[in-house]
């Protein structure tokens, strides 16, 4: 089967003066359409600047990634922006939805950069919030909501354009326990409806419960990959 | 994304800073309302003279008079024309002259310029003007076919003098109108009478002109005139009926028009008097005269001037016309109003420099939402674009405000103007004109300076990192 994500030998060095920080070091690997991948790791290993890379909101100093056959070190900076509306979705510990705009408008924003007109941007964005059961909120500002009421915000906003990947940078890191593990449903749940999920997290038995698979980060680099399930089994 | 989208987000993100915004746009409504009234007072006043040069028929008129020698062409060193102009003296300007120049096509009429000092005297006051002479057929030309009471005289001969309002002052008379009823205490000090201009029709007035005392002059003449200068000189009274008083100017138009005394020239070439345009009248008494030294020729329209004039100065004369002066006068303008745009641009650079300013602020604080933008799928364009209509609806909404407040500026100062400098006139003035292209241009002008002031906040918003943006909370 073709590969939905490759990396290979990827590096991200940030340069201080004389110093070099090396946060992502000859990193390569590779996930399949479908799969639901958990990348854990130490504070400082690399976790969220592999993200950053794979969602293009960051370029490598060297190495390659491909999305599907495309290759994100060889594009511009109009087709990063294509790539990161319609190949990927992002979500983060702090949700970054935008506090002035409701639910709804939070996710239709994404809509309108995907050029959707206005009506079709309001019925999608009912229906995708209706899929994260916060239907009823729509009409509620993020300080408004609940921690866990806005990550599900943020996810029926990184699904708003059919992205192929699902990039998930510590979920339920601002959440409680109770709440974190009906997220970490909510985005199995996703994952078997066919939405392909790399996600970045310290919960060591929540990554366990629901990945098929495992890598461990240290020092930018994967030091550990072990294989949970198969993608055909359910967590 | 689509337009209606950017423009929602970009009001959403103006309103959601009201004071700021207003602020900011409060700026742009003071520099373009400055800008607005500035330029429609340079138009205004373009149109004012202009008006008022059409109005009095002053682009039909022409001065001829017998050419100079060249002075400046003498001294750099132009010795054939200096020789020619000594050996073959310009042609006069006599009543052949004037006849033959009625005969060019599109010329209604010629008369030669008379002018000379007198005293006139009416209820006992007197006072000194040049009286001029014209012939009755100018009645039926502006502005001596339209006068505030009586009318222009009919006979090139007779007694009668046509009064501008200037000369009234100075004789002490107040005209009675609907501004004017009584005297004020500085009037009456000065023991001015308030009259109706009508009941003045048909009074009597005296021009006192001043004739040389032949049985005074003896010996060397250079001498006497000097010595008993005085004593040289005899007044003689001549009565005169007022005929007719003309409309107060609105102080655009040449003064020859609206101020001074005219009498009928058959009238005027018979009244007793010394010619101080010329010495040796004075010396030698008036012989058979030379010429005059200049004469007014009227066309039928503006595009006969062209033509007449240069047949009349292929015949060896010199002609001054306004037309000639237009194109200067609207350099002139041009320079006038530019000076005045300039201090209103001076003006809303300063609001450029706010809308800038206001703008960076607002990135710096919105610098995740930004990110975040960036994240879900913003390219650089599109945030470009959002800051940019951000930029664009203050110069809008500030142009049109702009525009309302330079117009009740303009009205204000108008009536202001109006009621300061023509309090006392039957009529007022518009000093300000704004024109439709002024609105326009103003609107365009107001959004794009504000787009000029958002080129570098909106290129600085496209350009921040979203992983910056997005890293800390
Ligand atoms: N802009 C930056 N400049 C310098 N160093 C950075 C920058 N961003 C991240 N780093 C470093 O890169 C390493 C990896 O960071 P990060 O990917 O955020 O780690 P994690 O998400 O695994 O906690 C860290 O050592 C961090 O200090
Ligand atoms: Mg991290």
């Amino acid at each position: 089967m073709k590969h939905l994500l490759k990396i290979q030998n990827c590096y991200r060095i940030y340069f201080k003066g004389t110093i070099q920080i090396q946060a992502v070091r000859n990193l390569s690997f590779s996930m399949r359409s479908g799969e639901l991948v958990s990348i854990i790791g130490r504070s400082g290993s690399g976790k969220s600047t592999l993200l950053n890379l794979i969602g293009g909101l960051d370029t490598p100093n060297q190495g390659h990634i491909w999305i599907q056959d495309k290759d994100l070190t060889r594009m511009n900076r109009t087709e990063l922006a294509r790539h990161r509306r319609y190949m990927v979705g992002m979500i983060f510990q702090s949700f970054n939805l935008i506090p002035s705009r409701t639910a709804l408008e939070n996710v239709s924003l994404a809509l309108a950069f995907g050029g959707k007109g206005r009506s079709e941007r309001e019925q999608t964005a009912i229906r995708l919030l209706d899929s994260v059961g916060l239907k009823d909120r729509m009409n509620h500002s993020p300080g408004e909501l609940s921690g866990g009421e806005c990550q599900r915000v943020a996810i029926a906003r990184a699904l708003a354009n059919r992205p192929l990947l699902l990039l998930a940078d510590e979920p339920t890191g601002n959440l409680d326990s109770k709440t974190a593990e009906d997220i970490l449903d909510l985005l199995r749940k996703l994952n078997r409806k066919g939405v392909s999920i790399l996600m970045v997290t310290h919960d060591q038995l929540g990554a366990e419960r629901i990945s098929h698979r495992r890598l461990q980060l240290m020092d930018g680099t994967i030091i550990k990959e072990e294989q949970l399930r198969s993608l055909h089994e359910t967590g | 994304m689509k337009p209606d989208e950017l423009t929602r987000i970009a009001l959403g993100n103006l309103w959601r800073t009201k004071l700021r915004t207003f602020l900011t746009t409060l700026g742009v409504i003071i520099g373009i309302g400055a800008l607005v009234s500035m330029v429609s007072f340079g138009i205004g006043m373009q149109k004012n003279v202009t008006a008022a040069f059409y109005e009095n028929d002053l682009f039909t008129s022409m001065l001829v008079s017998p050419q100079q020698i060249d002075v400046n062409k003498a001294i750099s060193g132009d010795m054939e024309g200096m020789v020619n102009a000594l050996y073959e003296p310009p042609p006069p300007l006599v009543d052949s002259t004037l006849s033959c120049f009625q005969t060019f096509s599109g010329v209604v009429i010629s008369f030669p310029e008379i002018r000379f000092p007198v005293k006139i005297r009416f209820a006992g006051n007197e006072t000194r003007i040049n009286i001029r002479a014209m012939p009755a057929s100018m009645g039926q030309y502006k502005p001596f076919n339209d006068l505030l009471a009586g009318s222009f005289f009919k006979s090139d001969s007779q007694n009668t003098i046509i009064l501008s309002q200037n000369i009234l002052k100075d004789l002490n008379v107040k005209l009675k109108n609907r501004h004017i009823h009584h005297l004020t205490l500085e009037d009456s000090l000065k023991s001015t009478v308030l009259i109706e201009a009508d009941s003045m029709i048909g009074d009597s007035l005296d021009v006192i002109t001043s004739v040389v005392d032949v049985t005074k002059m003896t010996g060397f003449p250079g001498f006497s005139i000097k010595g008993h200068r005085r004593m040289l000189f005899k007044e003689i009274i001549n009565p005169f009926q007022i005929g007719g008083i003309q409309k107060a100017g609105s102080g655009f138009e040449a003064p020859s028009m609206i101020s001074g005394a005219i009498i009928p020239i058959q009238t005027a070439e018979m009244l007793p008097r010394v010619g101080f345009n010329n010495i040796w009248d004075v010396l030698g008494g008036k012989h058979d005269h030379e010429g005059y030294g200049s004469a007014i020729v009227r066309v039928k329209h503006i595009d006969h001037v062209k033509a007449v004039q240069d047949s009349i100065e292929s015949m060896g004369y010199s002609v001054f016309s306004i037309m000639d002066q237009l194109s200067e006068m609207k350099k002139g303008f041009l320079i006038f109003d530019m000076g005045l745009g300039a201090i209103g641009t001076i003006a809303l650079i300063v609001a450029a420099l706010g809308i800038i300013n206001t703008m960076v602020m607002s990135i710096l604080e919105r610098t995740r939402e930004i990110g975040i933008m960036k994240a879900i799928g913003g390219s650089e364009g599109e945030i470009r674009t959002i800051f940019f209509v951000e930029a664009g609806m203050i110069g809008l909404i500030g142009g049109i405000f702009g525009l309302l407040l330079g117009w009740l500026v303009t009205k204000i100062a108008n009536a202001v103007a109006n009621m300061i400098f023509l309090k006392e006139m039957d009529f007022s003035v518009n000093f300000f004109h704004i024109p439709f292209w002024l609105i326009l241009s103003a609107i365009a002008f107001s959004i794009g300076i504000s787009l000029l002031a958002g080129i570098y906040p909106a290129a600085r918003a496209a350009a921040v990192n979203p992983v910056e943006a997005l890293r800390h909370d």
